[in-house]
């Protein structure tokens, strides 16, 4: 009993590894980075400190310290031993210098007034000697990095910036360079439209999909094939697993050749004087359309693969017998083989909304969500945000919360899914003997 | 209903299965088609009921020409081998198919499925499926199905091939009884003699294609056309001896064993290969025609034993005899056949 049951774990162990490399640790990685807002700018590791032009904006913008702000973006001059020692090395008059030290530990707000500082020694420098002075006490905060907060606080007190608590808080928050924690992802989630619009498109998507090709034609293929003749219906099935073996770029390739202005489409119609567009990205309904059979054609074979087999476990008695029993061909698929495939049915249904939710290699390759985000759906949105944006900056925390939607749900549907199929599938009725 | 098959003919691709058969089942008859493996029985039956196309010839059901019409439009009631239940309905909506499909009015149909189940005895079962029932409930449950829509013909392939030993007893004078009940027209495929005789009102025995006899049970038992069918139909079965005919009796091959051939019987040209049919009951201590041996084998049945005879040319014969302890393997017995009951088959297995 032991030793099997340490043998069962040995045997199992390959695959607890996979499940927890391959499934839950990027799953706990999602949720993770989903609560950051790292992108291009942030980087992925720690970040600095630095007030800038686009800082400054932001601490009067988004944490209302306009004035703070203003009062940060003016430079400062700062008579200190750092500047006194950088004009003893540019080689600045000695007794200008032993002078200024007398003025050690004077701010001066702006530039005019430091330089008018300089101008008032008894070494009377000149005009270019008090520039140059006055540039090594140029104590400005603005395109000073600081590694650490504190180094950052340091610097504002000696400025001599006075600021109350908040302030410097906001100060700290809006100069930090790097990633940050933070919930704002799903704020903006809920509160962006877009994500509305793809939500629809993407139930739409799924569910179109689905029920018309996935499932419904599907199952039309595979119980039209099966009343052929067995050659001719296995030619058939053939062709309709061809779109799933070719390579995708490929397939969608071809697509494109049909619905280029200069393609099959446009030519053809172009004998009857209609002029020449691009049919796949000239409306949304018509992306639509297109995006929805190559999806269709490619999913429709594996439902067929499916039902194909399923239906072919049906002993032929069955056939025979509600032949003899009255039943025309329809009332044969309606009464005996629908009702037998429901649990077909149910797995492909399952199966195929969750790589419908998961895949937008079609979408990506065919109208890449366009025309105008008419047919983004929610994972190639994902893709979109976190791994290829026009703007250039990649938005990784963003992109794994709108992630992190789609893991949400795919676990939801299949721990619903598996519910399903245990209770009726595993919990047989005892064959009673009478 | 009268059920006429005339000059039937049936091949898949270039096989010929049946050529030219013609056959007809009175109504209310029980019919069996009786055969070994591959004769073309179930060929036979599925074309009657439509599944299989007729290659030639007609089917009638009464005056009714039905060679062409498909199975849905033919009103027969089929029992296949497997009951051929659909396993997501219960009993009955198993029954009610038939009737649904027709477009029966629903409390109409729940009569009709009532009425039905109580003649086969399941009225308890209608609530449960295919899978909660043991193999005689199917049976009975296949059997109301194809019953249920008052057919013209009953058919019925192989339906106790599936059922263990006792069911098979108790099932074979149910089906009779329902049979009788109904007054159906029926035709039962097996290849078990037992049942085709047990059954049917008439049997027909078929080999390669061809019916060999058609024959009341007693009547093709007692006076066979041919060697296969004497062979067919007895359990235990007949033991065959081969010889010739010399001086008006018969040689037995390899041995100086004489043996008159019973009186009535045509007497052969000399040198003709002959072969007699003895049956086991008509072997034994009684009878006038000694054949000496050898006790080769017993075996015991309970109230008979069933003695294997080795004659000296080494073929056997059986004797089936009330349970006798002075007889062991090895014995030399002289024991006769009943002269009368001796079947004498030609060369090409025809009765002589």
């Amino acid at each position: 009993m032991n030793s099997s049951r340490s043998l069962g774990l040995m045997l199992l162990t390959p695959a607890i590894v996979l499940v927890v490399l391959f499934f839950l640790v990027p799953v706990a990685l999602t949720a993770v980075f989903s609560f950051t807002n790292m992108s291009t700018a942030t980087g992925i590791t720690g970040g600095a400190y630095q007030i800038g032009p686009s800082s400054l904006q932001r601490l009067g913008d988004s944490y209302g310290f306009p004035e703070l702000a203003e009062r940060l973006s003016q430079p400062s001059y700062v008579i200190d031993e750092r500047g006194l020692t950088a004009l003893e090395s540019a080689g600045v008059d000695a007794s200008a210098i032993t002078e200024m030290r007398t003025h050690l530990g004077e701010v001066f707000p702006t530039r005019r007034e430091a330089e008018r500082m300089i101008k008032g020694l008894d070494a009377r420098p000149s005009t270019r000697e008090v520039k140059q002075i006055s540039e090594q006490f140029n104590r400005s905060l603005l395109d000073t990095r600081y590694e650490s907060e504190g180094d950052l606080l340091a610097g504002l007190d000696a400025l001599g910036v006075e600021v109350t608590p908040a302030e410097r808080d906001a100060v700290a928050a809006s100069s930090y360079s790097g990633w940050t924690w933070t919930t704002d992802n799903f704020r903006r989630m809920v509160s962006t439209p877009d994500t509305l619009r793809t939500l629809i498109n993407t139930v739409f998507y799924v569910a179109i999909v689905l029920v018309l090709f996935n499932t419904g034609y599907a199952m039309f293929l595979a119980i039209t094939t099966y009343y052929m003749p067995e050659t001719t219906g296995g030619i058939f099935r053939s062709i309709w697993l061809l779109p799933r073996i070719t390579p995708p770029v490929i397939y969608v390739l071809m697509w494109k050749w049909l619905a280029w202005d200069t393609g099959f489409i446009s030519m053809f119609l172009g004998q009857f004087g209609v002029a020449p567009k691009n049919w796949m990205l000239d409306s949304s309904t018509n992306a639509w359309v297109f995006v929805i059979l190559i999806n269709g054609f490619v999913g429709a074979s594996m439902g067929m693969l499916v039902f194909s087999s399923a239906l072919r476990a049906i002993p032929k008695s069955q056939f025979y017998a509600s032949e003899v029993d009255g039943a025309s061909r329809w009332q044969q698929i309606r009464y005996i083989i629908l009702p037998q495939m429901r649990w077909p049915i149910l797995f492909v249904t399952c199966y195929q909304t969750l790589s419908l939710l998961a895949s937008f290699d079609l979408i990506l390759l065919s109208t890449e969500g366009g025309p105008g985000g008419a047919t983004e759906v929610w994972s190639l949105m994902t893709y979109h945000t976190a791994l290829n944006n026009y703007a250039g900056n990649l938005e990784y925390g963003y992109g794994t919360a709108l992630s992190l939607v789609l893991v949400v749900i795919g676990v939801t549907l299949s721990l619903i899914y598996l519910r399903v199929f245990n209770y009726n599938a595993l919990v047989a009725k005892p064959l009673i003997e009478q | 209903m009268r059920i006429l098959l005339d000059k039937f003919s049936k091949s898949f691709g270039t096989t010929k299965v049946i050529e030219d058969l013609t056959l007809e089942v009175a109504d209310g008859e029980m019919l069996a088609l009786l055969g070994p493996s591959g004769c073309g029985k179930s060929t036979t039956l599925f074309a009657i009921c439509g599944i299989h196309k007729v290659t030639g010839g007609r089917i009638l059901f009464g005056d009714r020409d039905v060679t062409d019409l498909p199975s849905q439009a033919r009103s027969v009631g089929v029992v296949f081998q497997s009951y051929a239940l659909y396993p997501h309905m219960t009993v009955a909506e198993n029954i009610a198919f038939p009737l649904q499909v027709k477009k029966v009015a629903p409390d109409q149909i729940k009569r009709e499925v009532d009425a039905i189940a109580a003649l086969v005895h399941i009225e308890n079962l209608l609530g449960r499926r295919p899978a909660e029932l043991s193999g005689g409930q199917q049976q009975r449950v296949a059997l109301a199905r194809a019953l249920v829509r008052k057919p013209d013909v009953l058919l019925l392939d192989e339906p106790l091939a599936n059922l263990d030993a006792k069911l098979r007893l108790e099932m074979r004078s149910e089906i009779r009884r329902i049979q009788l009940e109904t007054g159906i027209t029926a035709i039962l495929v097996t290849h078990d003699q037992v049942e085709a005789m047990s059954m049917c009102d008439r049997i027909a025995i078929m080999n390669a294609g061809e019916i060999v006899q058609l024959a009341t049970p007693t009547e093709m038992y007692h006076n066979p056309r041919t060697a296969f069918v004497a062979g067919f139909l007895g359990n235990p079965p007949i033991a065959f001896l081969r010889g010739t005919a010399k001086d008006g009796g018969f040689a037995l091959d390899n041995s100086d064993i004489r043996l008159p051939l019973p009186a009535g019987t045509l007497s052969p040209a000399d040198g003709s290969k002959l072969t007699l049919g003895i049956r086991p009951e008509d072997f034994g201590p009684l009878g006038d025609i000694a054949i000496p041996g050898k006790i080769a084998f017993v075996e015991t049945q309970g109230r008979e034993n069933l003695y294997d005879v080795r004659l000296a040319d080494g073929s056997m014969l059986r004797s089936i005899q009330p349970v006798r302890g002075d007889i062991a393997v090895g014995n030399e017995v002289a024991w006769s056949a009943s002269g009368a009951k001796v079947m004498v088959f030609g060369e090409d297995g025809a009765r002589l």
